[in-house]
Formats: C-alpha cells, structure tokens, sequence
C-alpha cells in the first residue's frame, strides 16, 4: 500500500491532546483555587487556560460534538471558567444566565451574529474578575460575543486556503494530503487566533473591567443598575429566538403550562423535575395525535 | 467529467468491512467543522471522511484522485442527522467500485439533493429543539430554582455535556447506518415514514414546557409606578403580580417574539433596544443623585434597593 494510513493518526492526536490539555486543567485546579492571592503567573495560567478553553471549543478535538454542543455553550465554559478561578457554582451561574441569550442559536445565517463561546469563556473570566453578579454578567457577555464574530469571519475566509491545499493532493492521489489538509492546517491556524485574543483579552481584560466597574460603582452606579435590569430584559431574546422554532404548530400551550407552573411555585419546582413530566406529556401529546403529527409541527425543509 | 473511470472487469469483488464504515463515521463526527470556510463550507470534511472507504475501494492512482476529487466540492448540512447522506454515499461507491453503473452525476446528485432538506430537518431537530431543551434543564439547575444566584448546582453543566454529547452522538451513529444500509430509496423512505415528525412534535411539546419554565427563572421586568388613590399607595408591581405572578415577565416575552417573528425585528436592534431602555430605566430621573452611590433612589424599572428609599409619587389619576 502507498499509504501510511494516517486517518486514526488524526483521532489519537486528538484524544492525546484533549487527555492532556484536561488532565492538565485538573491538575492545576486545586493549585488555582489556593492561591487568592492571585498575583504575577497565575494570572497567566488563568488567562492561558480560558484560551486554550476557548480554542478546544471551535476545535474538532472533543468528537466535535463535545466542542460544538459542549464547550461551545457558555453554560458549559463558565462552569470551566469558574474551574479556573476557583468558585465552579458562580462559574457555572455566570454562564448560565450568559446562555439564556443565546437558547435559540442555530449556527448557520445567525441570528445573532455573535460568538456564544466567547461570550462564555472570556465573558465569565471578566464577569468573575470584575466581581459582577450573574445578571449584570449578561450585557458583558452580549458585548464580548459581539466583538467574537470577528474571530469566525477570519477563520471561514482563510480556511478556504486549505481547500485548494486539499484539492492539490487529491491531484497527486495523496488521500494522507488529502485528510491532513482537513485536519492539520486548519487547526494551527485556528489556535493561533482563537487563543491569543481569548489569552490577551482575560489577561489584559480583567483589571482593566475591575477598574472600569469600581469607578461606576462610586461615580455613576445608576449605570451598573443598568446592567442588572438589561440581564432581565435580554433573556426574553434569547427565549423569543427559541420560541421561533418551537412556540408553533399544536404544541405551543405548553409554554405556558411551563410559565405558569413556574410561577406560581416561584421557581420552586426543580427543572429536571419539570422535564421528566415533561417528558410523559410530549409523549401523549404524539399518542394523541396520531397520524396528523406530519402536519403538527411543519418544520423547515421537511 | 462523467462516467465510471475504465476499470478491469476481471477484478475481484471489494467489500467494505462494518469498521471501514464505523472508521469513516468517526472521522467525519471528529472533523466536519474543522475547516468549516466559506467556499466549500464542510467540503474537505467530507472527503477526509471518504479516505477510509477510498482507500480500501479504489487502487489505481487515477480512480483515487476522481474519488477524492468527487468528494472535494462544496458540501453542507447538519452534520449529526445529515450524516445518513454520507452513509447512502459510501453504499453507491462500493456498488460503484464493483461495477455498478453509478457516475459522478448520480453521486453528486445525491449529496447536493439531500444536504438541504437534512440541514432543515437536521437543524431544527439538533439546534432547534435538543439542545435548547437539554440547556434550559442544565441552566435551570446551575442557575439555581429563582435564579437568585448563590443556590446553582454547578452539576448542571456537566449533566448537559454528558447527556448532549450522547444524545448528538448516538443520534449520528443512528442515522449513519440507516443511510448505508438503506442508500439512498431508504433516506427518502425514512424522511417520508413520519418518524422524524413524531420525534420534533415531542421534543416541540417538552421544548416549550421547559422554556417557559426558563422564561419566569430569568426574565425579570419590574415597574416602579405608584398609584396613589386617596389615602391609598398602589404598587403596579404588586398589582400585576396578584393578577398572576410573573404576568409582566410573560407579556414581555411574548413580545419580543411577536417582534421577532410576526414583525421581522431583527435580534441585534432589539438587543440594542432594549439595553438602551434598561439604561434609561436605570437612572435615577425622581429622586436621588445619578453620582452619589448613598442616595440612590428607586429608577423606573428597578426594584428598590434601598430600604429607606421614599417612593417617588407618580402622577395621580
């Protein structure tokens, strides 16, 4: 055979770095969580980690679907994040409010053009170093996730380079060509700018927003009042743009069985509770309507 | 170019082995966003999903490079559900590597027939509806039952990575080998059977109960209007509240949908909206100083946080 089968190659370079890069986050937890002194190179291992988070997040590394579905969502980072600055539940709350907005993302088109990862991994970094609380998080996140777009326009025109790499090996028959210029290439790139931005924008980030948030806090605190009711309007966007997708066809009472159930335990009701009930009552729902469920929802493209 | 590349007809049957198939799966499941690009989109994903199946059909360096060259233009679909596209694919290239009179066009055909309607359903199915049933559960339980920050359960996260990577990745494997052992009549049959449609009717019901749920835990809209009647202090905040609780919080999602999909009002304008009008509803217009942080005063949309903060009067009726 010509040869070298290098397609497993790909997978266990990607199984190694990811046993690596996580092996090493855990390992230098405790060490993060200790010293609250925080000063000199743990600012750096911080910042570096969140990069590197934010990286495995656009990267094939985790079965893709780990990185996409997984790291990508902010709920996911923030937990990370919080990890990383030693306090996982206000990682975990940050993130999860920062997520609410982004519910309804679907990646292609956008209907935000924004960036939830980032919005997840360097929102929550800046959000904990400034000390904010999860509501005030959501704006920071907005803004961070805006500027974030930038990074995936770069990547989707210079990836196009790597095409025409692949289409040059596929001249030469070289399938490993072929399969490297897909798995390879793009990944150097792709660290060089999701990391460095992500790495600088924690490391010079954080007492910059530290600063920013304390003058606001003794000279205009109106404004941080601000952040808090705009954490209580956005997520209605982020629900609105879920709702496009679901809030449709025969099924749309639910919302506000969901809404009222809620609010009048005033949240007591545990979510995962909530979906297991969930769970039996959708399945009436397809019971009970049989052979017109073709015609219940009507989704896209179908 | 067209037609089957001359081969021998004396050469011996190929089979693909369940692994070559299981091989190809993985590293499209690995790699079909890793140099996503705007010019073919997940093109080289697909062709570096191929190269175990090119590899072990084709043997002739000009067989190779029409196969890799066939797999090489653009491409782009969901890649979890529209992974049984690349499954009917490598079932055409085996019968094709063994004589079976299927051309580029044929090939083609399919994969740029089907990569539309599979990204449709494959995205309302995957983006639409899983995953934001999956993040409303663990965003619920990390954010704590009120949201009131301080009581998450940071194990909410992880219940979403574990629960969301195996339910994408199951959901792929699935429709990966309905593709290659029902090619491309079966994907058809399988979009027609009404299955797919019974799974979104489900995941659209439990969907909407637990956004709701979602919806009164982070929504927060909040009226500072006094209603002064007689010797009588009304709260309008009260007042809604006793009608239903959380009735604001609702009319305002309710809103913003209509906003957003009856009346076409973009997501970023209305982000910007409504951070300009949670800016004017944060200052103090009615009392208190806009830079003393000692005598803040209750604004229009915020609650007071200040125990001793006199109510403003509004304008009586």
């Amino acid at each position: 055979m010509r040869h070298v089968n290098a397609s497993p190659l790909a997978v266990r370079v990607g199984l190694l770095l990811t046993t690596l890069l996580f092996g090493a986050l855990f390992l230098a937890s405790p060490a993060l969580a200790q010293d609250e002194s925080a000063a000199g190179t743990s600012d750096i291992v911080r910042a570096a980690l969140v990069g590197i988070g934010y990286y495995l997040s656009n990267s094939p590394w985790l079965a893709g679907n780990g990185g996409f579905f997984g790291l990508y969502r902010p709920l996911v980072a923030g937990f990370f994040v919080g990890i990383i600055f030693g306090d996982p539940v206000k990682g975990a709350e940050i993130g999860a409010a920062i997520n609410v907005l982004y519910l309804g993302f679907i990646s292609a088109g956008g209907s935000i053009p924004a960036d939830p990862s980032v919005a997840g991994w360097v929102g929550t970094a800046l959000a904990m170093a400034g000390g904010l609380d999860a509501q005030a998080a959501i704006a920071l996140g907005v803004a961070v996730g805006l500027l974030g777009t930038i990074i995936f326009f770069t990547r989707m025109s210079v990836d196009a380079t790597f095409a025409h790499v692949a289409d040059g090996a596929a001249e030469r028959g070289d399938i490993t060509g072929v399969a490297r210029a897909n798995w390879l290439y793009p990944q150097i790139f792709l660290f060089v700018i999701s990391f460095i931005p992500a790495f600088a924008a924690v490391y010079f980030g954080s007492s910059a927003v530290s600063f920013g948030i304390d003058w606001l806090n003794s000279n205009a605190p109106w404004i941080l009042r601000g952040f808090e009711i705009a954490g209580g309007l956005l997520p209605a966007i982020g629900i609105a743009l879920n709702m496009r997708f679901i809030f449709r066809g025969t099924v749309w009472p639910w919302f506000f069985v969901g809404f009222i159930v809620s609010a009048t335990t005033n949240g007591g009701i545990n979510i995962f509770t909530l979906g297991v009930i969930g769970v039996a009552l959708a399945a009436l729902h397809v019971y009970f309507l049989g052979d017109r469920a073709e015609k219940a929802m009507q989704p896209r493209g179908a | 170019m067209s037609g089957s590349p001359e081969r021998p007809p004396e050469r011996a049957p190929v089979r693909l082995e369940r692994s070559d198939v299981r091989r190809a799966f993985w590293l499209w499941t690995f790699f079909s966003h890793a140099n996503y690009n705007y010019e073919r989109l997940q093109g080289t994903a697909f062709a570096h999903a191929m190269t175990p199946i090119i590899r072990k059909l084709y043997k002739t360096p000009d067989e190779i490079t029409a196969a890799l060259r066939r797999h090489l233009v653009f491409f782009n679909t969901e890649p979890n559900v529209g992974g049984v596209i690349h499954g009917a694919v490598i079932a055409m290239e085996e019968q094709r590597a063994n004589g079976a009179d299927i051309d580029d066009e044929t090939i083609n055909g399919v994969k740029s027939g089907l990569m539309g309607p599979l990204a449709g359903v494959g995205d309302t199915i995957d983006q639409g509806t899983i995953t934001p049933i999956l993040l409303s559960i663990g965003i619920g339980l990390a954010a704590g039952p009120t949201a009131a920050f301080g009581d998450g359960n940071p194990i909410g996260a992880i219940l979403y990575l574990v629960a969301e990577v195996a339910v994408m990745t199951s959901l792929a494997y699935f429709f990966w080998f309905q593709g290659y052992d029902r090619g491309r009549e079966g994907v058809t049959a399988l979009l027609r059977s009404g299955a797919l449609d019974r799974l979104v009717v489900g995941a659209g019901a439990l969907g909407n109960l637990v956004l709701g749920a979602l919806a009164f835990q982070f929504v927060h809209v909040y009226v500072t209007l006094t209603l002064i009647v007689g010797d009588g202090h009304f709260e309008l905040n009260e007042l809604l509240g006793q009608i239903m609780p959380g009735l604001l919080p609702l009319l305002f999602t309710l809103m913003t949908w209509w906003l957003l999909t009856r009346r076409h009002v973009s997501a970023i304008w209305l982000l910007v909206a409504y951070l300009v009008i949670a800016m004017v509803g944060a200052f103090p217009f009615f009392a208190g100083s806009a830079v003393d942080p000692t005598t803040q005063c209750p604004s229009i949309l915020h609650e007071f946080y200040q125990p001793d903060c006199i109510p403003p009067p509004s304008p009586a009726p």
